[in-house]
């Protein structure tokens, strides 16, 4: 009989069509996890689609300067181990990576989407592109988050499915979302972590409580935050470049996911937006969203 | 190889015209392949007339296409159909 190395505690969580299982070595990530997640489906006794892992990067390293290593069913074998003081941020990760390299019932877009009147809007972009905190700023406004992260295209339907895991603010981000939102829906500030400062927001009670809600997509766009306000038409061709770019398991669903693909890229509009600020950003996507065909 | 060509059986590929591209998805590679004009109507002329040649596909296109000098088409026509067979979208005989 083996032991295991170490105690662990653990958590099991239901976010939109996924059930994660997080295991950690220490106490700390997980008690973050039950206080933000608290609303979320719990199945105790489900079986999960993934188990993230957060383990010592080393025998000691549980105790001295510890340093957690995430791994768990699919995991990346260069890996920098990160700060205990980072755990929360190391359990998303590693929910993110999960679905990123294991998720196949969906195609899978890095994109955050937000839902109104029935219909869903996608943005997609680079890391900084502003996609992520526009979609929180929405959810605050009117629309109900999907996710700030990926966007589940549905293989028959066609539809987004939301995955509402916390949205992860950035540096500036942090103190304009923050202002609008009472203390219990935000996370610890993590400091100097690779990405800058990062502080997570748990989504409104509707958007949790509809997490199994999907809605067709009626309009794409592609931000870019901090420059100056334009609007472009960007043609089907590089839309859809872009967005395989953005799928981290298009290739993997073979013909199923060029069927999604193709026909959401032949049927949602879509255009680029450049903005100044989040609110010109908001402006900007209200206005489109009026006009949208 | 004598420059003549095949189309894959219609079962192979799996095409999606969009405003300004043509997405190809061809089946027994799981590739997906992003072509412009002239590509989709050369895969159609060899598609209409079975196997040919270059100058088989400039001679269907040219009914309906004006493609300017004959041999200058037909070398064009050839470095495209070399290109198809290379990533398995028509078939080298």
């Amino acid at each position: 009989m083996t032991l295991p190395l170490f105690q662990t505690h653990q958590i099991m969580l239901t976010i939109g069509p996924a059930t994660f299982r997080i295991a950690s070595a220490w106490r700390a990530p997980i008690d973050a996890l039950e206080r933000l997640y608290a609303a979320y489906p719990r199945p105790a006794d489900a079986v999960a689609d993934f188990t993230v892992r957060l383990e010592p990067a080393g025998r000691l390293r549980r105790w001295l300067r510890p340093s957690i290593f995430i791994t768990g069913d699919h995991g990346l074998a260069d890996a920098a181990p990160m700060s205990l003081a980072h755990g929360l941020l190391a359990a998303e990760m590693g929910m993110n990576l999960q679905m990123a390299l294991g998720w196949r019932r969906h195609l899978l877009l890095h994109a955050s989407s937000v839902e109104k009147d029935g219909q869903v809007l996608v943005m997609t972009g680079e890391s900084g592109s502003g996609k992520s905190t526009l979609a929180a700023q929405l959810g605050e406004r009117g629309w109900r988050l999907l996710g700030d992260e990926f966007a589940l295209l549905d293989l028959v339907t066609g539809h987004v499915m939301p995955f509402p895991r916390l949205v992860s603010l950035k540096n500036r981000a942090v103190d304009v979302v923050a202002a609008d939102v009472p203390a219990e829906r935000m996370g610890p500030m993590l400091m100097g972590t690779a990405k800058g400062n990062i502080r997570h927001l748990v989504p409104r009670a509707d958007a949790v409580a509809r997490m199994g809600e999907g809605a067709p997509p009626a309009m794409l766009l592609f931000p870019r935050f901090g420059h100056e306000t334009d609007v472009r038409a960007v043609g089907q061709g590089e839309i859809f470049m872009r967005l395989t770019q953005a799928s981290t398991n298009y290739v993997a669903l073979g013909e199923a996911g060029f069927d999604a693909l193709t026909r959401f890229v032949a049927t949602v509009p879509a255009c680029a937006i450049d903005f100044p600020s989040g609110e010109a950003g908001m402006a900007m996507v209200e206005q489109l969203w009026a006009q949208r065909g | 190889m004598n420059g003549h060509y095949r189309a894959e059986p219609e079962t192979a590929l799996v095409v999606r015209p969009l405003d300004d591209i043509v997405l190809l998805y061809h089946r027994p590679s799981g590739q997906t392949h992003m072509v412009v004009s002239p590509v989709p109507e050369i895969l159609e002329a060899l598609c209409a007339g079975g196997d040919g040649d270059a100058a088989a596909v400039h001679d269907w296109l040219a009914q309906t296409h004006d493609l300017g000098p004959r041999e200058q088409a037909i070398s064009a026509i050839a470095a495209h159909l070399a290109d198809m067979a290379a990533i398995g979208l028509v078939r080298a005989l």
